[in-house]
């Protein structure tokens, strides 16, 4: 690790968010859709809802900002000559993440603030939402390093979104409450963070935290693939 | 003093031959030759001699500023030169702010040329660095020559083309399907072409140069040509972009065009004067001559021949 190639690279991506109009939309679309909400119900937001916008801030935001500035890199060749070690390489996707992290940090709070983000003040939700920030973070690292474009990154995004983003719409579906679907969703991390939340209990971070496991080990192989490969 | 070699095996390559080339770092070594047989050269480099060749393929940050990529790179690097310094180096700090997308294809060029000269890379490979770039980004480069051989990097630079060997490069090779060649230099042959030169000059009654297009003989004018070059010993005719082979060497020749106001400008370059359109000056004391045909195309003038081509043009 090289703090002086982190911060160049941090710094840089940060110049190109801000003129890339394609990145840019992403941290605006929870916000809007926190603007939405609050234009639509006046009496207390259901949890479910807040999870909403987390869900969303954190596939749309965190796992696509990262796939796409990856894909970019790929795309257009510019790391050759860069990367001389993978050292140098796990500099990179440091300096990216920190900028993934600040945006997402920057999009969460400002939404969540249209919706009232008091119940979030605590420890429980916020070591839940620092994991489910892990865990989507890993993946889109783990997608970024193998999309050879700007274009595939988008057909990744889409089950990153509806799988993990909107797990909390799925229980309006309409499926059995006690039904194998629904066994399988209330697993995945954006529900196990509401239960975590609702009931104020650890067990659910646990389950998370294997996610998160789940999510660095995908990374890792995808990173160990594209190393080796060239 | 840094060096390196390279041996290359003909074994294990079909058109690539053999040949053991060292690069030093006190002077740049060019070697021509053409499209294919690079892009074998580069190959063998970048698999076998794990070298990097810097050749323009990667991209660059578009959105992005000059200065910000030249910023990146710095940093990146860890370059120690400040980005002031760097920016009037490569002649970027008049385009500092402008985003890449909205550059000039040789502002572009000389970024990169900022890049590679910024990552620290010993030794350093340059393919085709010049090619399709004006006479300013030339000049960068020449000057970024003179710095990294001030640092004592090795460099080799790959071209295609016969002139930029000669003028980039203090010492120039030849790669061809029999090996590897030197290029004669120009300064060694200064006495013999002194020799030749106080021949008096024949008049001939000779007004046609013959020269061979397959089985034809074609009987050109003198003053349509615009200058001869040598290549493998045989002299060839070149007017505009098409090259005709002539039977005799590039000294019997000279001696014959000498009355229409040919000139020989370098070791194996004859030059219709009549044709010259500019002579330029590069830094390092080189020279070139633009000729005025079609594609404006110019040869390299020998340090020894600028003092005389003046007096031949009553520059003095």
């Amino acid at each position: 690790m090289n703090v002086q190639r982190i911060s160049a690279i941090f710094e840089k991506d940060i110049k190109d968010f801000m003129k890339n109009m394609m990145l840019l939309t992403m941290p605006l679309i929870p916000v809007v859709l926190a603007l939405i909400y609050d234009r639509m119900g006046t009496e207390e937001f259901p949890l479910t809802l807040l999870y909403l916008i987390v869900g969303v801030t954190f596939s749309a935001v965190t796992s696509s900002t990262m796939m796409t500035m990856m894909a970019e890199e790929n795309e257009k060749k510019t790391l050759r000559g860069l990367i001389l070690s993978p050292a140098s390489f796990v500099d990179i996707i440091i300096g990216k993440s920190l900028v993934t992290g600040l945006i997402t940090l920057v999009s969460l709070v400002v939404s969540l603030m249209i919706l009232g983000i008091d119940p979030f003040l605590n420890t429980i939700p916020i070591s839940g939402l620092i994991l489910q920030f892990l865990f989507f973070l890993f993946l889109g690292i783990g997608i970024g390093l193998f999309s050879k474009s700007i274009a595939s990154t988008s057909v990744y995004l889409m089950p990153v979104m509806f799988l993990f983003g909107f797990t909390p719409m799925v229980g309006q579906l309409g499926f059995s409450e006690d039904g194998i679907v629904m066994t399988i969703f209330d697993t995945f991390p954006v529900m196990q963070a509401i239960e975590a939340h609702e009931n104020s209990s650890w067990a659910p971070i646990g389950i998370i935290t294997l996610w998160v496991a789940a999510a660095a080990l995908f990374m890792f192989i995808c990173f160990k693939r594209t190393v080796t490969d060239d | 003093m840094a060096h390196f070699k390279i041996d290359h095996d003909f074994t294990n390559n079909e058109s690539l031959p053999s040949f053991s080339l060292t690069i030093n770092d006190s002077y740049v070594t060019a070697v021509y030759s053409d499209t294919d047989r690079q892009a074998e050269l580069v190959e063998v480099l970048r698999s076998d001699a794990k070298m990097t060749v810097f050749d323009q393929q990667e991209g660059l940050y578009d959105r992005l500023t000059v200065e910000d990529n030249i910023a990146f790179f710095r940093k990146w690097f860890g370059c120690r030169k400040p980005l002031p310094e760097i920016l009037v180096l490569f002649e970027l700090h008049s385009c500092a702010k402008t985003p890449l997308s909205k550059c000039s294809h040789s502002e572009i060029r000389r970024v990169y040329f900022a890049k590679y000269y910024m990552s620290g890379t010993e030794p350093i490979v340059f393919r085709e660095p010049i090619h399709g770039v004006d006479i300013k980004t030339i000049n960068t480069f020449i000057n970024m020559l003179e710095k990294i051989k001030d640092d004592g990097i090795p460099v080799l630079v790959l071209v295609s083309n016969m002139e930029h060997a000669l003028l980039l490069g203090d010492a120039a090779y030849k790669l061809q399907e029999h090996g590897m060649q030197p290029i004669e230099v120009d300064e060694e042959d200064a006495n013999t072409a002194e020799a030749e030169r106080s021949d008096v000059p024949v008049t001939t009654n000779l007004f046609k140069i013959p020269a061979k297009v397959e089985d034809k003989m074609i009987l050109f004018d003198p003053p349509e040509i615009d200058y001869i070059e040598s290549q493998d010993g045989k002299a060839m005719i070149v007017i505009n972009d098409e090259s005709y082979t002539l039977d005799s060497t590039l000294a019997e020749i000279e001696k014959k065009l000498e009355v229409y106001g040919f000139y020989r400008c370098h070791r194996s370059y004859i030059v219709n004067l009549q044709k010259v359109r500019e002579i330029i000056t590069w830094s390092k004391n080189t020279y070139s001559l633009k000729i005025d045909n079609k594609i404006q195309s110019t040869i390299p003038l020998s340090r020894t021949k600028i003092q005389d081509i003046q007096e031949k043009f009553s520059l003095k």
